[in-house]
């Protein structure tokens, strides 16, 4: 396989990474908090899709809406019970509360769903490459007999209708202004009579609704099971933390970065070793948090 | 003979000039106080002095050495104490532990000697409370020796404070806005006592922007405008000096 | 109270004479060819108390780190794999796959308790100066690293299946399967009793005075003349060392170490034990883990006479685990023993 090849795969895999990240950093920059149910929020997402598109037979973009919304309302819903009430305690309870939460939620799915895994019914077609010349360098092929398929090209399409939609939200309208103003200083907002509260139930349900595109799009790309939002989670805290935790658009460049070493470290792997990719992902978090805590565009996290 | 010896200081946070190239000296002995409008840099000139910030240029000398840049811990313990405009009481410690924790030599605070419960670590440790219910008692804090210190009011944080650095006998006590938020009967009796340690041999420099309570209490006065000097000297030069006349009514 | 207040018969040297006893107690059993005869039903207690008992050791650690110190651990269970592993690799004679080298277990013990040490004091050194949540986030990366290369290298840590082939010395010693059981049990109890011997002594002591001093105000903790970050290492190596002394004992007790072990589930199951008791009590934290661990035995039981599957039934445990930590962080955020004040939250 060739290296163009990879990247087209570490495309996609940043691409639904990137969406469910921006949600994850924007309810850390607003509600400041580091939410380890996230992965959760994804995997009923994840369901609601799955049950929009299978049971009820709704075409996949509807069901996929349907999962939005669902996603939007759990979120919404687990937000206003469990993590408002102690907003005011700071990081720490907030993220240990996320941690049991999180746990509940998977082992409820895992009660209810089951243990297998199950598949979005699709259809893809592959648009191949032919013709294209080897172009080696040493024992790698650069480019090599490139595919995509249409749902990759849907992956990839959903996240930057998702980039854009975003940027018009955050600086054309209102609530997406009062997010930034939230985000950049919690005191000031308020004295210019922001309804903070108000805007917090916005995020938590702006969250929520990339959390369900997020669970639809992976399991398009995989399959759907209780634990496949957990299995997410580090990277995509990985990928928020890379882009400066709290900045959305280094969110983006974050996943991408994630999504890339994923795949490429895959590709020049040993086979046999391909487990530890996962790993070199968090190495990378690893390296950023003792490097440049503050990631590519954002903040101090290191004590004065 | 200086003790403190600030030279050419500069610091600047975010484009701002917080310090601009100040320089200022305290000697052995001397009650200082340091004034000037909010901004001036008076806070900044502690946090750089005392190790909690590092300056983007000069020199800090105390007691003959450079120290600049060196830690707040190994400044405390060469001597050098401060206290923070905004009480910092350890909130979970009760009033008697924070005293004693400033405690120095404590043999105890290494793992051996706490894990054997070495006799040098209890006969210190007797040291230590005896000394800190003295100073506990001294700033009439006896009664609440067991409370935790989350529980105090304002003025009650203030004197734990200040027991607390003198539980390390410093050299050069650096007290930002002592008196702030401070009831008069208080400020007196704070003021009284700053002037008594001074009065052992302890040298004091004092912030505040409160200027009736300074003059009265200092025998120098320095003024800082802008992270720079604007004037240096007695109460009394200073208070008819033009420029401080501008800087405090003239606004 | 300071140490001259609570000097004479404290609970630290109650707890080291019980250790000690614990450990005589051990090896009666495990050196004289008496035997004892446990009634089946009493296998799955002892099981999990052994278990408890490794853990206590990792629970008392943690306690130091974040109830005296204030460091979030999330990735605690990479140092009790350190020790497991390191205790399994040097001295495993012919594991079924990756290394082991067949040294004396007390010296693999030893170097498990260092490794796992000097892992602390590596991630230590790198990570202690982040603010408390990204730390959380760091030490657990860690973890997962580690947790990825335990089951990928497969020619040194034995992949999925682990290393097995690790002496049991307990079981060599003692006469037979019951008794290796129950002296394995006094004396991993022993261990228990004396470690909360030591960190009691260290906490009570002005060591411990300083340790709270720096959870609360690290700034004014320096200003003071204390190295917040020293104790800050200091704290967080013991911690691993402990966690690493609880995994070697657990590979020698259990013969095998495997990924499956030491997974994520472990820091969350000491956490939430830890919690629960009340961060900051030493005793509290032993008996919050006793109450998690209880409910693992209690659900053992209970399994036999509900109609679900054990597969269900392992789902209902976790959710029942995941709303306590939420429950205890929202009502009770002191924990069930510990003190409100000293830990500054509203209870």
């Amino acid at each position: 396989m060739g290296l163009a090849q990879n990247v087209v795969f570490g495309l996609v895999t940043g691409s639904y990474i990137a969406i469910a990240a921006i949600g994850f950093t924007l309810i850390y920059g607003i509600v400041n908090m580091i939410n380890f149910a996230y992965g959760e929020f994804i995997t009923i997402g994840a369901f609601v899709g799955i049950l929009a598109s299978g049971t009820l037979s709704l075409p996949l973009p509807i069901a996929a809406l349907v999962a939005m919304v669902g996603g939007g309302l759990v979120s919404l819903v687990l937000a206003r019970g469990f993590f408002t009430p102690i907003n005011h305690t700071g990081p720490v309870p907030l993220l240990l509360t996320s941690i049991g939460l999180g746990l509940a939620l998977r082992n409820a799915v895992r009660l209810v769903a089951g243990r297998g895994a199950r598949y979005f019914d699709t259809s893809a077609t592959t648009y191949r490459f032919e013709g294209l010349p080897d172009l080696p360098v040493g024992s790698v092929d650069l480019l090599g007999n490139l595919f995509v398929t249409s749902l990759q090209l849907v992956v990839v399409g959903s996240a930057v209708a998702v980039f854009l939609l975003l940027y018009t939200l955050l600086t054309r309208t209102d609530v997406g202004i009062a997010m930034r103003a939230l985000a950049d200083d919690e005191d000031l907002a308020r004295v210019r009579g922001i309804d903070t509260q108000r805007v917090r139930d916005s995020v938590w349900m702006l969250a929520g609704v990339l959390a369900g595109l997020a669970g639809v799009l992976i399991g398009i790309q995989t399959n759907v099971s209780a634990g496949i939002g957990f299995s997410f989670v580090l990277q995509i805290l990985a990928a928020a933390i890379l882009g400066g935790a709290g900045s959305p658009y280094g969110a983006i460049a974050g996943s991408y970065v994630i999504g890339l070493v994923l795949a490429l470290s895959t590709a020049f792997l040993p086979s046999g070793m391909t487990g530890i990719s996962s790993a070199i992902a968090f190495l990378v978090l690893v390296i950023v948090l003792l490097v440049k805590p503050s990631g590519i565009a954002g903040r101090e996290v290191r004590e004065a | 003979m200086s003790l403190l010896a600030v030279e050419d200081l500069t610091k600047e946070f975010g484009g701002l000039r917080a310090l601009d190239g100040l320089s200022v000296s305290v000697d052995r002995g001397d009650l200082v106080g340091v004034m000037g409008p909010n901004g001036a840099g008076k806070t900044t000139l502690f946090n750089c002095v005392s190790g909690i910030v590092r300056p983007d240029g000069g020199a800090v000398t105390f007691d003959g050495t450079d120290v600049t840049g060196n830690s707040p811990e190994a400044l405390a313990r060469a001597g050098m104490i401060r206290t923070f405009q905004l009480t910092r009481e350890l909130r979970t410690m009760t009033v008697r532990d924070n005293v004693r924790l400033a405690a120095t030599d404590q043999p105890g605070e290494r793992t051996l000697p706490a894990l054997l419960r070495t006799d040098a670590m209890e006969s210190r440790e007797r040291e230590v409370d005896e000394r800190a219910d003295e100073l506990i008692e001294a700033f009439e804090l006896a009664h609440l020796a067991d409370e935790y210190s989350a529980n105090l009011s304002g003025g009650q944080r203030k004197l734990l404070e200040l027991a607390r650095a003198l539980m390390l006998d410093p050299e050069l006590l650096l007290l930002d806005e002592p008196f702030a938020g401070v009831n008069p009967t208080l400020t007196r009796d704070i003021a009284d006592r700053i002037r008594e340690l001074n009065s052992e041999g302890m040298t004091v420099v004092v912030i505040e922007h409160e200027l009736e309570t300074l003059t009265d209490l200092v025998d120098r006065l320095v003024v800082l405008q802008q992270g720079q000097l604007l004037v240096d000297g007695s109460p009394e030069t200073v208070l008819d000096d033009e420029r401080v006349v501008e800087a405090y009514l003239g606004g | 109270m300071s140490v001259v207040d609570r000097l004479p018969g404290g609970e630290g040297e109650r707890a080291a004479l019980i250790g000690g006893a614990c450990v005589l107690m051990a090896a009666l059993f495990a050196l004289t060819p008496l035997v004892v005869a446990l009634p089946s039903a009493l296998y799955v207690f002892f099981e999990v108390a052994i278990l408890y008992a490794v853990y206590g050791l990792l629970v008392l650690g943690l306690n130091l780190q974040y109830g005296h110190t204030g460091l979030i651990n999330f990735g605690h269970v990479v140092f009790f794999a350190a020790g497991g592993y390191t205790v399994a690799m040097l001295s495993a004679q012919n594991p079924f796959a990756g290394i082991g080298l067949g040294y004396p277990w007390v010296a693999a013990l030893v170097a498990g308790v260092l490794v796992a040490a000097l892992l602390g004091a590596l991630v230590g050194a790198t990570s202690l100066r982040l603010r408390d949540d990204f730390l959380a986030i760091a030490t657990l990366a860690t973890a997962e690293i580690f947790h990825t290369l335990f089951v990928n290298f497969r020619g040194i840590f034995g992949g999925n299946v682990g290393l097995s082939g690790i002496p049991q010395p307990i079981a060599a010693l003692a006469t037979d399967g019951d008794t290796t059981l129950l002296a394995t049990l006094l004396f991993f109890g022993g261990c228990v009793a004396f470690t909360f011997a030591a960190v009691r002594r260290l906490t009570d002591a002005p060591y411990g005075r300083v340790l709270r001093a720096v959870r609360a105000d690290e700034l004014v903790a320096r200003s003071l003349g204390k190295s917040a970050f020293s104790y800050k290492m200091q704290a967080f190596v013991y911690g691993a060392a402990l966690a690493g002394l609880g995994g070697g004992l657990f590979a020698l007790y259990s013969g095998a170490v495997a990924p499956g072990f030491f997974t994520l589930q472990v820091t969350v199951t000491v956490w939430i034990g830890m919690l629960l008791g009340g961060a900051g009590s030493h005793r509290g934290v032993l008996a919050g883990l006793a109450i998690i661990m209880g409910l693992r035995l209690l659900s053992r039981f209970a399994l036999d006479v509900t109609p679900v599957s054990a597969s269900a039934f392992a789902s209902i445990r976790l959710i029942v685990i995941g709303m306590i930590l939420v429950a205890i962080v929202r009502y009770r955020p002191a924990g069930i023993w510990g003190n409100a004040e000293e830990l500054g939250v509203d209870s």
